[in-house]
């Protein structure tokens, strides 16, 4: 029994030594600037395609300006409502560094072999389609589960977050062609079966930054609710 | 004395304290956090964390900084590398004697 007691005891020294990570989302905040994100990057796929004065470099801009915007929208909420009521804390820069290359790497390997898949199945167009929806299908997949095991495990309700997540993901990869095809509007620029790729992509953006939003929004609320500034006394 | 209960006995008695190891656990996960921080997470009341945290410092394990956010005073706290390795061999001792 003091055995079984002991090992508990460690066991909640690990978990305590993983709150502050989770801490950084009990707002919500990381959770929105991931839907903004989503989004802005699904609306600078959109111009390109749907409008016709958009310049081509105009990604590349629009995409640093919404890295800029989330990166000092988000430090001005920490600053302004999280750390006067919650506390402030400051991040150990090589836990994020490495989990960034370690995200960073499965992304890459989850595309690099949808996109092989396809490559070597493009010569059927009915295993083409599934092919080329693939890789956006196992991207949202990989997101939704990382969301999972990082932020639903820790917040009961988040599990239909990422139940949501997964679905819509499924529903991508099995959508008729010609629904993602005109996501792109079929372009001359892009060929129908490169078109139903990067329409499932566009979807996938859009789809996950709507839910994140939902999400992060409704954990914001509840922690404007939960939480007051705390009165200025000593310490 | 059996080798488990002889590493039992080696722990150190300043970590080993529920309160303070709350704190030390908590700070080894970070940079730095302030006051607010530590007594929102522990739930301890100002006076106690105060207190654990004067214990800490005296042992060398914690830095505490006095500094403003704008107008308001905010203490920050960090583990010293002193108290970083503590934790760890703290950490390991305990393992070892389970």
């Amino acid at each position: 029994m003091q055995e079984r007691a002991d090992v508990t005891k460690v066991d909640q020294v690990e978990r305590l030594m993983q709150r502050p990570l989770l801490y950084n989302n009990i707002d919500g905040v990381g959770e929105l600037g991931l839907g903004f994100m989503f989004l802005g990057s699904a609306l600078l796929q959109w111009l390109p395609i749907h409008a016709s004065w958009w310049h081509r470099y105009g990604s590349f801009l629009g995409f640093m300006l919404l890295i800029t915007a989330i990166h000092y929208g988000v430090k001005a909420i920490k600053t302004r409502i999280t750390y006067p009521r919650t506390g402030f804390v400051e991040y150990r820069r090589r836990d994020f560094f490495w989990k960034g290359m370690i995200a960073g790497a499965v992304v890459g390997l989850v595309f690099g072999v949808g996109a092989t898949l396809a490559q070597q199945l493009h010569w059927k167009t009915a295993l083409a389609h599934l092919g080329l929806t693939t890789p956006a299908a196992l991207f949202g997949l990989v997101i939704a589960a990382g969301y999972a095991y990082g932020i639903a495990k820790v917040v009961p309700w988040k599990v239909a977050v990422a139940a949501a997540m997964a679905i819509c993901s499924i529903a991508i990869a099995v959508l008729p062609q010609g629904v993602i095809g005109s996501m792109t509007a079929n372009t001359s620029d892009f060929g129908a079966l490169v078109s139903d790729s990067v329409g499932a992509l566009l979807l996938t953006f859009m789809l996950y930054g709507a839910i994140l939003l939902i999400s992060g929004g409704i954990s914001f609320a509840l922690y404007m609710r939960r939480t007051q500034p705390v009165a200025e006394t000593a310490e | 004395m059996n080798l488990k209960t002889r590493k039992l006995a080696e722990l150190d008695r300043v970590i080993h304290e529920p309160g303070r190891l709350m704190i030390v656990a908590l700070l080894s996960a970070v940079e730095q956090a302030d006051f607010l921080y530590l007594q929102h997470e522990t739930e301890m009341n100002k006076g106690t964390l105060s207190s654990h945290l004067s214990k800490l410092e005296e042992a060398g394990y914690v830095e505490v900084t006095k500094t403003y956010r704008g107008k308001i005073p905010q203490t920050l706290l960090c583990l010293t590398t002193e108290g970083r390795q503590a934790f760890q061999q703290y950490r390991r001792r305990l393992k070892e004697a389970l």
